[in-house]
């Protein structure tokens, strides 16, 4: 089965000063789609610079990123954000929700955006993932009223309300307690399961990386087993 | 009501809005001051012009003549015709009537704007105008003058009471009507004394005693007195705003001023917003928001902010406008040109002032604005 999300030989070095600092040295990874996929890796050891170059909000300094047959390191800026708005949804471990808009009006956001100003989330997905992420009854909540599972919960539903090839999550349960760490891991697999989402998940907690299909294990900028 | 709290919840810009009422209010504010400052004083330009224009024009006379090197219409103190004109101008066939004023222009009691003094010859001045006395007398003495109805309630120059001209107390003796050249009145030589031009005056009205035969007395009167200027009274109107010097150029200054004072404000405040809300920039990027969707998010508020400015300056400036005609002798006068100049100007200013904070959000790092503390 072709890869739904692919790179070849990614580098990545940032510039500190007058030095040269490799973030990501030749990965090599391939998901399938509808794979749940952890990775995992001490810190500084490039997950974060990875997931956001899978996401296209980096550029890599070499290699190749494909994503459902689109080569993000190909297009322009203005073309990788286009990608971004069709195929990818990211999953924050702070959340990242607009404090000002309630529930509702993060999630409308999200269809506005990828809709180009036409709200073209079907009412049935819709309703079949707020009922997933049990949000029926938080929608006209701001995020300031909601706890933090039920935040992080908002966001994955921000995240798969376009129904994208991708979540990228960043730590999702990071900032939660362990009861509510273990819904949204749990909430995370029922997507997987139930719309067969592609997922590719960063995380310390080994935990969190046991309800995976996969983990992925980083060092030092490289893929060391996968 | 219930679908508008909906739309502040759940829209973005609305949303952004009411979470920072200060700083949407200072903005506001910035914005209205842009627009009261062009609609009221050209309001005050235009409508004090036309009232001097309207008193002029009710003088009674066909005609006026004045030195050319002078013009009675300006602003200047200037004593520079002989009255001795008047008995020429008196002897030309056709005219029946003449008087010599002298006008004399000081600052407005009220601190704002100018205001005239007429020194007149009563009978003859009377007889052309229809002016008459309602209450009181005329003037008999040098520190005694005579206003009219308007001057007499706005400024409360009542019988009796006392008023500043060239710097001193005089006496209101009187108060006439119909208003007619300057509101406040005295006698000829009085001004002449004051101003040290004996037998002097600025320009002198002329009664035809046909007023179809104006233009036919008028060229009677450059053949018999030429080099100098006779205009027809009729059309004062005609060039009467051009004849005040630096007058375009201060309504160019007030539309300057207001558009700078408008646009910093709008600059200032979402430059101010835009960084409190980096990292919410960072993630509508990371849902995907274009560069032009960003800067249509941040343009829009700017808008709506303008929009409401501009309302609520337009507001501002007619009861302002209200205030001032009601306890000054001011007259306004709104003209539709520039309440539509002025709401283009509230509007561009916030479009503008929003751009370089909207193009610099849109241009932010997507990784580094997520980060953003």
């Amino acid at each position: 089965m072709e890869p739904i999300l692919k790179t070849e030989n990614l580098t990545m070095t940032y510039r500190v000063g007058k030095v040269d600092v490799p973030a990501l040295r030749g990965v090599n990874l391939s998901v399938a789609p509808g794979e749940f996929v952890a990775i995992m890796g001490p810190s500084g050891c490039g997950k974060s610079t990875l997931l956001h170059i899978l996401g296209g909000l980096l550029k890599p300094t070499s290699g190749r990123v494909i994503v459902d047959g689109e080569d993000l390191t190909a297009v322009s800026d203005a073309a990788r954000t286009e990608i971004r708005r069709r195929k990818i949804g990211f999953v924050f471990q702070r959340f990242n929700l607009f404090p000002t808009l309630t529930a509702e009006g993060n999630l409308r956001l999200a269809e506005h955006i990828h809709g180009n100003n036409r709200r073209q989330t079907d009412a049935e997905t819709r309703r079949e993932v707020l009922k997933l992420l049990r949000l029926e009854n938080k929608m006209r909540h701001k995020p300031l009223e909601l706890s933090g599972g039920e935040q992080q919960r908002v966001a994955i539903a921000r995240a798969v309300i376009n129904r994208p090839a991708i979540i990228l999550a960043d730590e999702p349960t990071g900032n939660l307690d362990s009861e509510n760490s273990a819904l949204v891991l749990q909430m995370l697999a029922e997507l997987n399961k139930q719309f067969r989402q592609t997922i590719v998940m960063i995380t310390h907690n080994p935990e969190a990386a046991a309800v995976t299909e996969r983990i992925i294990e980083m060092r030092d900028g490289r893929i060391i087993e996968s | 009501m219930a679908s508008l709290k909906a739309m502040m919840r759940d829209n973005l810009v609305m949303s952004n809005i009411c979470q920072r009422p200060t700083r949407a209010l200072v903005s506001i504010a910035g914005i209205a001051l842009g627009v009261l400052l062009v609609v009221l004083n050209t309001g005050l330009v235009h409508g004090i012009m036309s009232d001097r224009m309207r008193r002029e024009q009710s003088l009674g006379a066909e005609l006026l003549f004045w030195r050319s090197s002078s013009s009675n219409l300006s602003p200047s103190s200037v004593l520079s015709l002989h009255v001795r004109y008047a008995e020429l101008l008196r002897q030309i066939p056709g005219v029946r009537l003449v008087s010599p004023v002298a006008r004399y222009v000081q600052s407005g009691s009220s601190g704002i704007g100018i205001e005239q003094i007429d020194g007149i010859e009563f009978d003859t001045y009377a007889a052309i105008s229809g002016l008459r006395i309602v209450e009181g007398r005329v003037f008999q003495n040098d520190d005694e003058v005579i206003v009219d109805e308007l001057k007499a309630e706005k400024s409360q120059a009542r019988v009796g009471s006392e008023i500043q001209v060239f710097g001193r107390k005089m006496k209101v003796v009187g108060i006439y009507r119909p208003e007619s050249g300057a509101r406040i009145k005295m006698s000829l030589q009085a001004m002449q004394r004051a101003q040290g031009a004996p037998d002097k005056c600025t320009f002198i009205m002329i009664k035809c005693e046909d007023p179809e035969q104006q233009l036919e007395v008028q060229q009677r009167i450059n053949a018999a007195l030429p080099h100098n200027t006779v205009q027809l009274t009729r059309e004062i109107a005609t060039g009467f705003e051009r004849s005040i010097p630096g007058l375009a150029g201060f309504v160019n200054a007030v539309l300057a001023l207001s558009t700078v004072v408008s646009t910093l404000v709008i600059l200032l405040a979402m430059y101010t917003t835009i960084t409190e809300r980096t990292r919410e920039i960072g993630i509508l990027k990371s849902l995907g928001a274009s560069k032009s969707y960003i800067i249509g998010v941040i343009e829009k508020e700017a808008l709506i902010i303008s929009s409401i400015g501009v309302v609520v300056g337009l507001v501002a400036s007619v009861v302002a406008g209200w205030g001032i005609e009601r306890s000054t002798i001011l007259k306004l006068e709104f003209r539709w040109l520039w309440v539509v100049v002025a709401t283009l100007i509230g509007l561009a200013a916030g479009l503008i002032g929003a751009l370089y904070p909207a193009v610099r959000a849109a241009n932010q790092d997507p990784v580094k604005a997520l980060a953003y503390e």
